[in-house]
């Protein structure tokens, strides 16, 4: 659909003449062609474009052909088809291009378990000198290549994803890798969770966490997301390993109860982000901390059973506290908000996400918002039944600096949402507005003729508005009609293709971000 | 607010805020190496641009001139061609040699935001076309003998669709 406007803009452009005053029209400039731009400038037109596509560019004339092998455009290359990624057949093919087309330039690779041989990585070390930031995507393995031979590896690692297979014990490739891995700062280990359906039987410890984190003392951020077997003794190895440690997550790995936080937070005193999405912590666990004392920043501790008193006790004694994500907390209730602005130091909060707390009232959010929302850059009081567009619409005007917002639940509602007024509040109060979501039934969303007007409000208003969220139904297809017919093309979204989150504005969310 | 004298390669000269000529790195250098703020009857001369063309750049400047400097190219950005505002495109709808014009004009300006965003345009024009749709668009020549087309097709084969 939006390849088809661009086709057609591009047919309507080479037709279009301007009248020059002598009633004949003709184009002033029509022997200026793209073959007048020079290779720079193509250069930067090809940056824009994939590696599929670019690779369709050599085929045009010989011109382009060399520009689209420059080097340059093959800095990040992501070789793992499934995930939209280039397939590359054999592994001829890659050692082929590893030596003509990524050579010296190329900075990051992702690299599918059926081309992890020994061979290419040696190519990869010997070619490459400046590879800093490898995938390495086991998760699909059902047997693991042999690496015996294996003697080279890229040496300037800073940034290392490794994508786990349940059942393929990594060590036979880790410990050939672990003298070339210590300059390593970033490293992500992803599980199976989101492949998982049913419980599995038995859990396999895949790979030596223990032996892993002597191999690399430098590491700022540390990712295990969704892996099985991580627990609390993971954690402890690699807080008494790295002493740069800034951000630890570990969303998704169930077995995590916090018991080694308190010694984690002693050890890492570095330490300013905290994820434990989907954890199983303990409320004396998390009570132990001492958080007084740390210097946490940014914490997640969504879809866990903490206690109202564990989260008072924390809130109060956390200094300056920038990032809270703490949605789906049977605990979170109005006492914890009013402890919290109370006695605790909310002054930094820019970003807030209670989604589905069922517990907080819309005047406790109220009070909590009067007087916090103004300096709030991201809110999130999505899933809850009971806040509407009454709340929102009073605590609009102070949100002024809001760049990412998330309202409403997919429930049915007995009353409905009046969205144009809430559209032209949001138009009128949020200027920096970046990412929107209403996650509201379509059938809740009320909205009348003059719908089109504050659409359009919002989008004349809200120039960075680069993502808006909606259910699929009559509203989305108005505000998408509304916003394409402006040429703002992928702006409007389904709630079922994309998801808003405040993660956007974590310090270290570019080293978060994998896959 | 001083004002400076910009002068088109066929004569025409326009009268511009300095600040709003300065966004083009190419002048703002102009002016500082010859210490020309000073002197408001200087004319600056800019054999590479024709009036039609500056006209349109200093129309493009004038409406971006409270835009935040645009960010350094970083090795991180995701490199995104939707994100063209309303205004931009509406002002890039013009015939294929204008918008080239354009482009040689940012280039030879030095105007990072004009620059990026006509280029961006081009990479929409060519997305999800076929190299002979290509060709036809831009009225580009077919310069590979068919040895040498069969040779490029199979050094890219690797990377068509699964």
């Amino acid at each position: 659909m939006c390849d088809d406007v661009w086709g057609q803009l591009a047919v309507e452009r080479s037709q279009v003449y301007i009248d020059d005053g002598t009633g004949v029209l003709r184009s002033p400039f029509a022997g200026t062609t793209i073959e007048k731009l020079p290779d720079k400038v193509l250069l930067n037109i090809f940056s824009y474009l994939s590696h599929r596509e670019i690779c369709l560019l050599a085929r045009v004339n010989k011109k382009w052909r060399q520009i689209a092998y420059d080097t340059r455009l093959w800095k990040d290359v992501s070789l793992r088809p499934d995930i939209s990624g280039l397939h590359v057949g054999s592994l001829e093919s890659l050692l082929a291009l590893i030596s003509i087309r990524f050579g010296p330039t190329l900075r990051y690779i992702e690299l599918p378990i059926e081309l992890i041989t020994h061979t290419v990585l040696h190519e990869l070390a010997n070619k490459c000198p400046n590879l800093t930031h490898m995938l390495l995507d086991f998760s699909t393995a059902m047997q693991l290549h042999d690496f015996s031979e294996l003697q080279t590896f890229p040496t300037k690692l800073r940034y290392l994803c490794i994508c786990l297979s349940e059942v393929i014990f990594m060590e036979g490739f880790m410990r050939k890798i672990y003298n070339f891995i210590n300059g390593l700062e970033v490293l992500h280990l992803i599980g199976t969770y989101e492949k998982v359906e049913e419980e599995e039987e038995e859990i396999y410890e895949v790979i030596n966490v223990h032996k892993l984190k002597s191999a690399t003392p430098n590491l700022r951020v540390i990712n295990l997301y969704g892996i099985n077997f991580v627990d609390d003794s993971h954690i402890d190895a690699f807080s008494s390993n790295c002493i740069q440690l800034e951000c630890l997550a570990v969303n998704y790995c169930n077995k995590v109860t916090g018991s080694t936080l308190k010694t984690v937070f002693q050890r890492s005193k570095r330490l300013t982000c905290l994820l434990m999405n989907g954890t199983s912590l303990h409320s004396e666990h998390v009570m132990a901390v001492e958080w007084d004392k740390s210097s946490i920043q940014e914490l997640d501790i969504t879809a866990t059973d903490l206690s109202t008193e564990c989260l008072i006790d924390m809130l109060t004694r956390i200094p300056s506290l920038r990032f809270l994500r703490a949605g789906q907390i049977n605990g979170f209730n109005d006492s914890v908000l009013k402890a919290w602005m109370e006695q605790g130091v909310t002054k930094n909060l820019v970003a807030l996400d209670l989604d589905s707390s069922d517990n907080i009232t819309d005047e406790g959010l109220h009070k909590f918002l009067a007087k916090n929302g103004n300096q709030l850059l991201g809110l999130v009081l999505s899933g809850m039944p009971h806040i509407t567009d009454q709340l929102w619409m009073s605590v609009l005007p102070i949100l002024n600096n809001a760049r990412i917002l998330m309202m409403g639940t997919p429930e049915r509602l007995g009353v409905n949402i009046h969205v144009d007024q809430l559209m032209d509040g949001i138009a009128t109060h949020c200027l920096k507005l970046e990412r929107l979501e209403l996650r509201w039934d379509p059938e809740n969303l009320r909205f009348s003729d003059k719908s089109q007007k504050a659409i359009d409000t919002i989008r004349v208003k809200c120039l960075k508005l680069k993502s808006f969220v909606l259910s699929d139904g009559r509203y989305y297809e108005i505000v998408k009609a509304n916003f394409e017919r402006a040429d703002r093309m992928t702006v409007v979204r389904t709630s079922t293709s994309c998801r808003t989150s405040i993660y956007y504005l974590l310090q270290n969310y570019r080293d978060l971000i994998f896959n | 607010m001083p004002n400076i004298k910009l002068q088109s390669s066929d004569g025409e000269i326009y009268n511009v805020d300095v600040e709003i000529a300065k966004c083009s790195v190419t002048i703002k250098t102009m002016l500082e190496d010859l210490g020309m703020d000073e002197d408001e009857e200087e004319v600056v001369p800019l054999p590479n641009v024709n009036s039609a063309i500056l006209k349109k750049v200093i129309q493009w400047a004038t409406y971006h001139k409270d835009d935040p400097p645009p960010p350094e190219d970083d090795e991180n950005k995701e490199k995104r061609t939707d994100d063209i505002s309303s205004w931009d495109a509406d002002f890039l709808k013009v015939d294929q040699g204008t918008l080239f014009e354009l482009i040689l004009a940012a280039n030879y300006l030095d105007i990072k935001g004009l620059l990026d965003v006509t280029c961006k345009t081009v990479a929409n024009m060519i997305k999800g076309k076929t190299p002979e749709e290509i060709r036809k668009t831009f009225n580009i020549k077919n310069d590979f003998s068919a040895a040498e087309e069969e040779q490029v097709r199979k050094e890219n084969e690797w990377c068509e669709e699964k």
